[in-house]
């Protein structure tokens, strides 16, 4: 196959991220062959400081937190409390194709570095702005990280068990997902200023992008004025919809029968047959009726077998089946690791560590040069001196007022 | 349809003059191509005689069963057009053809085995369409060892490690024997999925700028799950697998704790944060005690901090206790339900919510787009297409044919829909 450029090439990315949101989008976007520039301040650190470190020893450079949504970044350390540093970040944005920021509200306004000023300065940038509730509404200045945003949008709300209180999904996915929805918005932008020369401002709320994760409880509010249900791991469509039990410890199967085929293929290899037939399970709505007795009995059945041998045996006999995987598990996961998904750059300080590559594959290519998370201010010279052509005494000046570094 | 989108018809939209047909069944390939419409492409949905399986699912406003008014279908399908084909029909099997190579994108979804074995691979259409782009949605991938394996939300939840992350911090799992994992009441990786499924699609399209060569895009829903949790997986790669107990807080506070009216989340982890909700709770003697002085020491000793803070957090609402917190830039929030969230001045405000009022005149919402673009913004087009819908007129504008030969396919699907449907309700 002949190996034609990545999506981006030829992008550059002035990259404001702070935390998890921002960084995903300007990450997923060197993936796909951008050159980003992490602009960062020592004074504004986050997840740098934040656990887990490499080794459990602390160290700027050794955060797993930061390193595993900063790959393929150059770092530019800049003290933006100072105005000469503020004027090299402008000179970065100058010759930056797309902007991406997340800090709250006002904040890049209050550098200098808001939209109206920006598009001066790069008439055609795709400027980026995701906030916690948005830009705009009454809520837009308060600060929101993901248990907020779980509790704001809903989401928490239908996530429980029955009778129990709301809970908060894991993996801070409010953060990456607004990301995620980032590089989409990002990536249209680019089309249109391909096609028309034209760049723009766009704004991600991460509340929105969840509320968006649940028309049907959206809907079935707007019509009844109830609150819909949190119903644990069921499905009132689906039964057996659970997840049980395996041998070990915190071991888990998800199994998920839709089709009266999919159960009878589930009694079978579970050496019931009989169940298929069974009055109280021989339907969808007789299964979701008596889910109780039947989830008792898959339990049984479960219970003292590994979870990878009740995955194989259910898969290959059509039934939807999987381990509940810990992130060890996914990270060592041999399909995902056959396909690519995950990768092990080396970092000069925190060594070879496995991180997440592109999430999707084109043609079995995901990212060409996954290159591990830059250490803080690693890229300074290449950025100010080779992009910008600062010269040699100014640069030496500029690092000794602190303005760099 | 809503007050708040178009507010001028004649706006630009990013994804002007790209063509996009979709064949699918699933939540995940629905709304990635839903998305392309939602950014201006021309997205045609192609169904068989018995419909979208999500014309069935509901919610249904009126009550009965239209096919045409399931809250999901409409959710999932907005700013398309909708084409019937019959697929056995050697013409309507044809017209397929025929719309595959006009087009930019092709998205399908459903299980791996499935899509390759109806041929809806890149490769089969390489020389009929080799600038198209393909992008196959699938529960685990059109490669590797697990590929033939069949799943659907929850094994994707599963699989990708959400369900053992879930409830996350600063929620906690306090007695794991009895709380097992857990996904979320609604269809969470097939959602996620779509719009990494989009993006991966705008992407080819950028790509092939350079190339003149489409490509296939290969994405499951087991890495649309894993994609999202960075944070999680950076504890995997630097010590270890997050347990799913309560025990190892790191930093304090940030924690969900009960309050006078329900539950409120404080994380005031960064010290100039737990200094500020010191001032909101009034600056309470214990504010400065050196057991509590650094994020660490208060994770160490949250056994003392933990009964102090109660006593602020149970005299004071949900609501008291975030305006306190939040007039000083503290992260902190009252736990809205469904119906709060949808009523709160904020979402009024911005708007996001889109309005529709069915046949029977019930009135009911939907959420909006979350991408708001300032030269090419959001536009509400059309709402989801009842079965066949554009039939005759996307045969014309896609393929040319004239009005007579697309009314005859149109009939003759017709024929076979309503076959279907009587065959189906006697079963």
């Amino acid at each position: 196959m002949i190996s034609s450029p990545p999506p981006l090439r030829g992008i550059r990315v002035a990259d404001f991220g702070q935390v998890i949101a921002a960084p995903v989008t300007a990450q997923m976007l060197g993936w796909m062959g951008a050159e980003v520039v992490l602009v960062e301040t020592e004074s504004r650190f986050t997840t740098r400081v934040w656990p887990p470190f490499a080794d459990g020893e602390f160290g700027r450079d050794r955060s797993g937190g930061f390193n595993l949504v900063n790959n393929n970044k150059l770092s530019c350390s800049l003290d933006l409390r100072q105005p000469e540093a503020l004027e090299l970040a402008r000179d970065i944005i100058s010759v930056s194709d797309v902007l991406v920021e997340n800090y709250a509200t006002g904040v890049m306004e209050n550098l200098g570095l808001g939209y109206d000023e920006v598009k001066n300065l790069r008439p055609d940038i795709v400027y980026m702005s995701l906030g916690a509730f948005g830009r705009s509404g009454p809520f837009k200045d308060l600060t929101g990280f993901h248990s907020v945003i779980n509790l704001f949008s809903g989401l928490a709300a239908i996530t429980g068990y029955p009778g129990s209180h709301p809970r908060i999904m894991g993996g801070l996915i409010p953060d990456a997902f607004a990301g995620c929805y980032c590089v989409l918005a990002v990536l249209e932008a680019l089309y249109h200023r391909s096609q028309t020369g034209e760049g723009q401002f766009i704004e991600v709320s991460m509340t929105e992008a969840l509320t968006g994760m649940i028309p049907e409880a959206v809907m079935e509010y707007s019509l009844t004025g109830k609150e819909p249900p949190r119903v644990g791991n069921r499905d009132g469509r689906k039964s057996p919809h659970n997840v049980f039990r395996c041998l070990g410890e915190e071991k888990w199967v998800a199994v998920s029968v839709e089709t009266d085929e999919q159960f009878r293929a589930l009694s079978n290899v579970t050496g019931n047959v009989g169940w298929a037939d069974d009055v109280r399970f021989a339907t969808v709505t007789a299964r979701v009726e008596n889910q109780d007795e039947l989830e008792a009995l898959l339990q049984h059945w479960t219970a003292d077998q590994e979870v990878e041998a009740v995955v194989a045996v259910l898969q290959a006999a059509g039934v939807p089946a999987a381990p509940v995987n810990d992130s060890a598990d996914v990270l060592a996961d041999p399909h995902l690791l056959d396909r690519g998904f995950v990768a092990h750059p080396e970092h000069p300080v925190a060594g070879t560590r496995p991180v997440l590559s592109l999430p999707w594959a084109a043609d079995g290519r995901r990212v060409d040069d996954l290159r591990a998370a830059p250490t803080f201010g690693q890229h300074n010279q290449w950025v100010l001196k080779e992009l910008l052509q600062v010269p040699d005494e100014e640069y030496e000046r500029l690092v000794s007022s602190g303005a760099i570094g | 349809m809503s007050a708040d989108v178009n507010p001028g018809a004649t706006t630009p939209s990013a994804l002007a003059g790209v063509r996009v047909v979709e064949y699918t069944e699933t939540a995940s390939a629905s709304f990635c191509a839903r998305l392309l419409g939602d950014a201006g492409a021309d997205v045609v949905k192609v169904e068989s005689p018995s419909g979208d399986p999500y014309r069935r699912h509901g919610p249904f406003p009126d009550g009965n069963a239209d096919p045409d008014w399931s809250g999901m279908f409409l959710y999932l399908n907005a700013n398309k057009r909708g084409i019937g084909l019959e697929l056995q029909d050697p013409t309507q099997k044809a017209a397929s053809s025929e719309l595959v190579a006009k087009a930019d994108i092709l998205i399908v979804g459903g299980q791996s085995a499935d899509i390759t074995g109806q041929g809806m691979r890149r490769q089969v259409f390489q020389h009929l369409n080799p600038g198209l782009i393909v992008c196959a949605i699938t529960p685990f991938g059109l490669s590797g060892p697990n590929s033939t394996y069949v799943g659907d939300d929850l094994t994707a939840v599963a699989a990708g490690g959400l369900s053992f992350s879930t409830p996350g911090v600063p929620d906690g799992v306090l007695d794991p024997a009895m709380e097992p994992p857990l996904t979320a009441n609604t269809p969470l990786a097939e959602l996620m999925t779509g719009v990494l499924g989009s993006a991966g699609c705008v992407a080819a399209l950028l790509a092939r700028q350079f190339s003149g060569q489409g490509c296939e895009i290969d994405l499951s829903l087991q890495e649309g799950v894993a994609a999202v949790m960075p944070y999680e997986l950076a504890h995997a790669a630097y010590d270890e697998a997050k347990k799913r107990e309560l025990l190892g807080f790191a930093l304090m506070p940030n924690v969900y704790m009960p309050c006078k009216d329900g539950y409120v989340v404080i994380m005031a982890v960064l010290d100039g944060h737990w200094r500020s909700l010191m001032r909101a709770a009034n600056d309470p003697d214990w504010a400065d005690l050196e057991v509590f002085s650094t994020a660490r020491d208060r994770a160490r000793n949250w056994d003392a901090l933990e009964p102090l803070m109660l006593e602020w957090t149970m005299s004071h609402t949900g609501e008291e206790i975030a305006r306190l917190a939040q007039e000083r830039g503290v992260p902190c929030f009252p736990a809205y339900t469904v119906g709060q969230m949808m009523e709160s001045p904020h979402v009024a405000e911005r708007g996001f919510l889109q309005e529709f009022t069915s046949p029977g005149k019930k009135s009911f919402k939907l959420p909006g787009h979350p991408i708001r673009m300032s030269a090419t913004p959001w536009r509400s087009f059309r709402p989801a297409p009842r079965l066949g819908q554009h039939t005759v007129e996307v045969l014309q504008d896609w393929l040319g044919w004239s009005e007579s030969e697309a009314r005859s396919l149109f009939d003759a699907f017709g024929e076979q829909a309503s076959a279907r449907a009587v065959r189906e309700s006697k079963v």
